[in-house]
């Protein structure tokens, strides 16, 4: 065959020496790998009591954000539905009435805001769509459930409490970029 | 007894240990040894290129993450290029560089995984950890950059989403000093052991001429001993800068597939200590405002860069209307991306060149004649990954 | 001695080894599961008791509430004893090994031994034979084809060892002049162990012991990415249970059995303590002979690829059957010169 680049190295050399033949040496050398290993240091994490760090970018469970004053940022523009391409996010707009101003943040409102985690499949292109700074993916992770009803997140989950907010701030995509939170 | 009476019919699959995604082989046993084999597709079949008909080009990123998920960069940045090369978009040497970094991780990450895993087919589970704890290592990296490990939807269309950050950068030192030694180790344990040599020599052997013709591509065909690389023979993102070596291997036996992929980890690594070393600086991102997502501080202050914003998201912009081609070198071989734009927010029509779905046509002609042992470290040495088979 | 006192003594002396050969069994799945994850930079299951030792305990807990699954097409009765035989016979072949001196308890003297059979070895031979009945019954019960790949792996591989196994042994014997086990013992620790006398032999042996314990890398009876589960594959709940219990045990049997004929069984090597506590030292001994066998067994089935098939019988056959004749001309050679 003719070489079609300059740069072919042939690797693999299936001749075997008289050592090789007789199997024990390449299986004493496998077994002092092996044995070096028994007394190496573990690299197992213990889960449940030991949890490795995520990057501060990690795309886990969603948030929908409040703003400084605990007003729901989310608009219900629907960008994120569109832009998602698992279709795992439903919405239903609303009109803020009189009143409601602290808990709103702009007219238009998400009455109802779904994501079906079974469908998620956390690309993060809701939140990069998203120009409320509404939703973000955080360093969370989905809990499991035997129910599938289960994995249906409405506002009541995904919103944060206002008792409780969600630190996004390390997630520098955004913050970085823009100056204020 | 006529000649099929003692023959035994055996479904390799779908829930076999040894077919690693759902694969199923119908084979005909005459004793231990092979006499017919038909491999069936389409269990995990799930219309990839019909999807991508309806979505805007961003949001097949994530699609591609699921063709070959041992290295979905690849297939993320793969079709990135090929976007780009639609729109006529030009990138520079520094998202280049990163791609080049990113998209050897993966084939590392791929390439680890097939071979340990040939390693457990063939009995010796240890070496499989030894090497898979590595690859945590990869996914951990990837993290860092695209935040998540498995299905990255890295890079967007013009570039990253976002810079490498020093982390990242440490983490990636981090592999190029820790994996060298463990992939030696590795090595002795495998590359010379009587054991694995004759599990492996001789087994699941094609001619460069048959695997030419079935249209072989990537390691398994390089295993034969055609130095083709798609890097080396059509650079795309400035391949044509580093330095690198094509192994090849001799017959195309398991064995010569085993040491190309050991070959080209090492020859990855090179090319990344290399990346990494000259990796310019600049933006991570091309100047494409009809493309790339404008920052989000723009999108409040400036009127243009908010409807940017709302019309790449709605997938509205203008595309050139056209065909091209555009293939990587994926970790399993040339991965194509043909893509027909009538000019909509969405292709007129995808298709996706997978390397896998070329090797299981092959694998019959490869294991019959062979025993049944041989039939299962021939398909793992093949690197025939499901998701990438059946799209 | 009364009769009465014979059988009263040899009954609980074989309550006790069959009690020791169960509990190191069940170790032995725990020791496994542990080494194999050092080995393999892991830490191995932890979460039962103190260090998962309580694991073993959970894992026949488990093999007991298991669903009791017999196939519908299979043959149920032979199905059944499939897994007992393998059991049983794994049991059986403890008795002739002398676990130690005689210990003197009352002005008695108690034999470590159940039973000093004058061909002891004769009787190991022909106990690990029928084990493999148990695997190929149980795998054709089973009605499922990869089952019966394993089976006609297992039937041929054993087959193949036994000879390889038994020429390297009557190497041993001729070195000995004795077929008992507990002679062979007393000889070695009279003069040298045999190991220094037939290294060639031993290897043989070892070697055949892995083979014969389908044991990596010759465990192509049960090759997990080959053939599912071999011969258990249809086997659930507790009798799939017996068919792991007696591969440990096998195992544990096959170190004793090494340990007293090539390391001086229960011979303290360099020490020369007399009385009960000797005995006991030397039984002490000898069980950590076996461990220290047990642990080469894990060992290398964490590091080897297996063969294949036709591969291993080229070895059998073309390799260690040469051999062991070999081994056997030149000690044969070496005892007339002498």
């Amino acid at each position: 065959m003719k070489s079609l680049t300059h740069r072919a190295k042939r690797v693999s050399n299936k001749r075997m020496t008289f050592l090789e033949k007789l199997y024990l040496p390449a299986i004493l050398g496998g077994m002092w790998i092996t044995i070096r290993h028994f007394f190496k240091k573990k690299v197992t994490i213990k889960y449940p009591e030991q949890v490795r760090e995520f990057s501060p970018v990690f795309r886990g469970l969603h948030v929908l954000k409040r703003d400084d004053t605990g007003a729901e940022r989310c608009t219900a523009c629907g960008l994120c539905a569109v832009a998602c391409p698992a279709e795992a996010i439903t919405m239903d707009a609303a009109e803020r009435v009189h009143g409601e101003e602290s808990m709103y943040r702009e007219e238009k409102y998400a009455s109802r805001y779904d994501i079906n985690m079974l469908r998620c499949i956390f690309c993060g292109l809701c939140e990069e769509a998203c120009p409320k700074q509404a939703i973000f993916l955080t360093d969370r992770i989905v809990p499991a459930s035997a129910r599938r009803d289960d994995f249906v997140w409405g506002k009541d989950r995904l919103v944060e409490p206002l008792t409780h907010r969600i630190d996004i701030s390390k997630r520098h995509f955004y913050y970085k970029q823009q100056g204020k939170p | 007894m006529t000649h099929s009476d003692h023959l035994v019919t055996v479904n390799l699959g779908p829930t076999h240990p040894a077919t690693h995604g759902i694969l199923q082989n119908v084979i005909q046993l005459d004793g231990e040894r092979i006499v017919s084999a038909v491999p069936t597709i389409g269990y995990i079949h799930r219309a990839f290129e019909k999807l991508a008909e309806h979505r805007p080009y961003y949001q097949i990123t994530p699609i591609t993450d699921r063709l070959n998920y041992c290295s979905s960069p690849i297939n993320n940045i793969g079709w990135e290029l090929t976007v780009e090369k639609l729109l006529n978009v030009q990138t520079s040497q520094r998202i280049d560089y990163m791609r080049v970094i990113i998209m050897e991780l993966a084939r590392i990450a791929d390439h680890l995984i097939c071979n340990s895993i040939l390693g457990v087919d063939s009995g010796a589970f240890s070496g499989f950890l030894y090497l898979f704890q590595h690859r945590e290592l990869i996914y951990e990296i990837y993290e860092e950059i695209c935040g998540t490990r498995l299905t990255t939807n890295i890079g967007r269309i013009g570039g990253f989403e976002r810079d490498f950050s020093d982390i990242a950068r440490q983490k990636i030192q981090k592999f190029l000093d820790i994996f060298p030694p463990a992939l030696k180790e590795f090595e002795s344990l495998f590359n010379r052991n009587r054991i694995f040599m004759d599990r492996t020599i001789g087994v699941g052997a094609i001619s460069a001429e048959r695997a030419l013709n079935y249209g072989f591509t990537g390691p398994n065909l390089r295993a034969t001993g055609v130095d083709y690389d798609v890097r080396a023979l059509t650079p795309y993102s400035s391949y044509s800068d580093f330095d690198f070596d094509i192994p090849i291997g001799e017959s195309g036996d398991t064995y010569d597939r085993f040491m190309v992929r050991n070959e080209e980890m090492w020859q990855s690594l090179r090319i990344i200590d290399q990346a990494l070393r000259r990796l310019p600086a600049g933006p991570y991102h091309v100047d494409v405002p009809e493309f790339y997502l404008p920052p989000k501080s723009d999108v409040y202050e400036y009127m243009e860069a908010l409807i940017y914003h709302f019309k790449i998201v709605m997938g509205e912009i203008p595309v050139p209307v056209g065909d091209v081609y555009h293939s990587v070198e994926g970790a399993n071989g040339e991965l194509g991306f043909y893509l027909i734009s009538d000019g909509g927010r969405t292709p007129f029509r995808l298709h996706f060149r997978r390397p896998c779905f070329v090797y299981y046509q092959a694998f019959p002609e490869m294991v019959i004649g062979s025993l049944l042992s041989d039939a299962v470290i021939t398909m793992s040495s093949l690197n025939v990954i499901a998701g990438e088979l059946d799209a | 001695m009364s009769i009465y006192l014979f059988l009263i003594e040899k009954t609980i002396l074989s309550l006790v080894i069959f009690a020791i050969t169960l509990s190191i069994a069940m170790y032995s799945t725990l020791a496994e599961r542990k080494f194999a994850a050092f080995f393999q930079d892991r830490i191995g299951p932890n979460r039962a008791g103190p260090f998962g030792l309580l694991q073993p305990l959970a894992d026949g807990l488990k093999f007991f509430f298991k669903e009791e699954f017999i196939p519908a097409s299979s043959d149920k009765i032979l199905f059944v004893l499939g897994p007992a035989i393998a059991m049983i016979m794994s049991c059986m072949s403890g008795a002739v090994i002398p676990w130690g001196k005689s210990l003197i308890i009352g002005g008695h003297p108690v034999s470590l031994q159940i039973t000093d059979l004058n061909i002891g070895i004769l009787y190991i031979f022909a106990v690990v034979s029928f084990g493999v009945y148990g695997v190929i019954l149980g795998a054709w019960a089973s009605n499922n084809k990869y089952a019966l790949l394993s089976a006609i792996r297992a039937s041929s591989q054993m087959i193949s060892y036994e000879i390889a196994m038994g020429l390297a042994l009557i190497a041993l014997v001729m070195t000995t002049g004795t077929l008992s086990l507990s002679k062979i013992v007393e000889s070695q620790a009279a003069s040298h162990w045999n190991i220094l006398l037939q290294p060639l032999g031993f290897l043989i042996f070892l070697i055949c012991v892995f083979a014969e314990t389908n044991r990596t890398p010759f465990d192509l009876p049960e090759c997990e990415a080959e053939l599912i589960g071999g011969y258990h594959t249809e086997y659930s709940s507790m009798k799939l249970g017996f068919y792991l219990f007696a591969e440990y045990i096998n195992m544990f049997v096959a170190s004793a059995v090494i340990s007293t004929l090539y390391f001086g069984g229960y011979d303290v090597p360099f020490l020369n303590v007399s009385g009960n506590i000797g005995v006991l030292l030397g039984t002490a001994c000898l069980f950590a002979k076996i461990f220290g066998f047990i642990f080469l067994f894990m060992w290398v089935r964490w590091t080897v690829p297996r063969f294949r098939y036709d591969q291993l019988m080229r070895l059998g056959w073309n390799g260690l059957i040469p051999l062991a004749i070999l081994n056997l001309l030149v000690t044969g050679i070496v005892l007339v010169l002498n």
